[in-house]
């Protein structure tokens, strides 16, 4: 059997902890507190990490993490992404610049974006369509990406598993 | 979430204290459990607001440590290292919890920092 370890990052109140919830086969662990920020509609916010774990059908387990969001807790970032075998950003399209989001998170992974497989994953796109799909890649282009974006609803097991089994595929075609 | 300032102007009050009476203390930090400082002093290059958000990751870390073994609330983390320690604890102010943080060098004695920071929390609690 193997582990592998998964991160999910991205902004607050994108549902990182929502996404490991709705997958994970163990209660997952986690570290929300009350949020005191009042520029964030949010009654608690995650300030150490999030853990669960899953099963994959030939035996193998993931081990999931999520990051607190904000910027001021970037240590964590670092901390959790160590052997990492892929990255999740998770943006939330209602913000007033989810673009800039995605930079934020783009620079705080720099390093780890040059050898660790990566999908964006977009929420509240039904909603919010603007910024487009397309206006994300243009943004990763910039950078020199090329990642997988993918419209999701973290609170729907399917939508993550879509997440996770795109970076699977892209683990394997780089394995190739 | 505000604290009225003479609560806010005790709690600083009471990290320079600190600060400045005991041997060794680089840093004293409160902050709110999501990582704001709302009070702090510090001696050298240190940033309240980066010891603030660590401070608040370890205490929730601690906390879910704590709760996973079913050994009761987390009352306070103690890091040693070679050169020193980082002691975090709870306290209260205005009814609200915070976390109080201390960084110390070796020649600072972790007794009586624990000591300390029991009587900074029963002072701030009940002003």
């Amino acid at each position: 059997m193997r582990e592998y370890k998964l991160v999910f990052t991205g902004t607050t109140g994108a549902g990182k902890t929502t996404a490991i919830a709705a997958i994970s086969e163990a209660a997952p662990i986690r570290t929300d507190v009350a949020n005191t920020d009042t520029t964030i509609d949010k009654a608690s916010t995650t300030v150490g990490l999030d853990f669960g774990q899953i099963s994959l059908a030939n035996g193998d387990r993931l081990r999931l993490f999520g990051t607190p969001g904000q910027v001021r807790f970037d240590f964590m970032w670092k901390i959790l992404v160590r052997d990492a075998f892929g990255i999740i950003i998770l943006i939330d399209n209602s913000r007033p610049d989810p673009l800039a989001d995605l930079n934020l998170y783009i620079n705080g992974f720099e390093q780890e974006l040059l050898t660790t497989p990566c999908v964006i994953g977009v929420g509240r796109t039904e909603a919010h369509s603007h910024p487009s799909l397309d206006d994300f890649s243009i943004a990763l282009e910039k950078q020199n990406l090329i990642l997988p974006i993918i419209p999701v609803d973290v609170r729907n097991a399917d939508d993550v598993n879509m997440l996770i089994g795109i970076l699977m595929a892209q683990t394997e075609a780089e394995m190739i | 979430m505000s604290i009225p300032d003479y609560i806010a102007n005790a709690a600083k009050d009471e990290c320079n204290n600190l600060l400045s009476e005991q041997n060794g203390i680089l840093a004293v930090v409160i902050a709110s459990i999501d990582g704001f400082d709302v009070a702090s002093s510090v001696s050298k290059m240190l940033d309240p607001s980066r010891i603030a958000a660590m401070a608040s990751s370890i205490a929730a870390i601690g906390s879910v440590v704590t709760q996973e073994v079913s050994l009761g609330s987390s009352k306070s983390v103690t890091v040693n290292t070679e050169d020193g320690f980082v002691y975090i604890t709870y306290l209260e102010l205005a009814g609200v919890n915070y976390v109080l943080n201390v960084v110390a060098d070796k020649t600072a004695i972790l007794a009586q920092v624990i000591y300390r920071c029991g009587e900074i929390g029963k002072r701030l609690k009940n002003n």
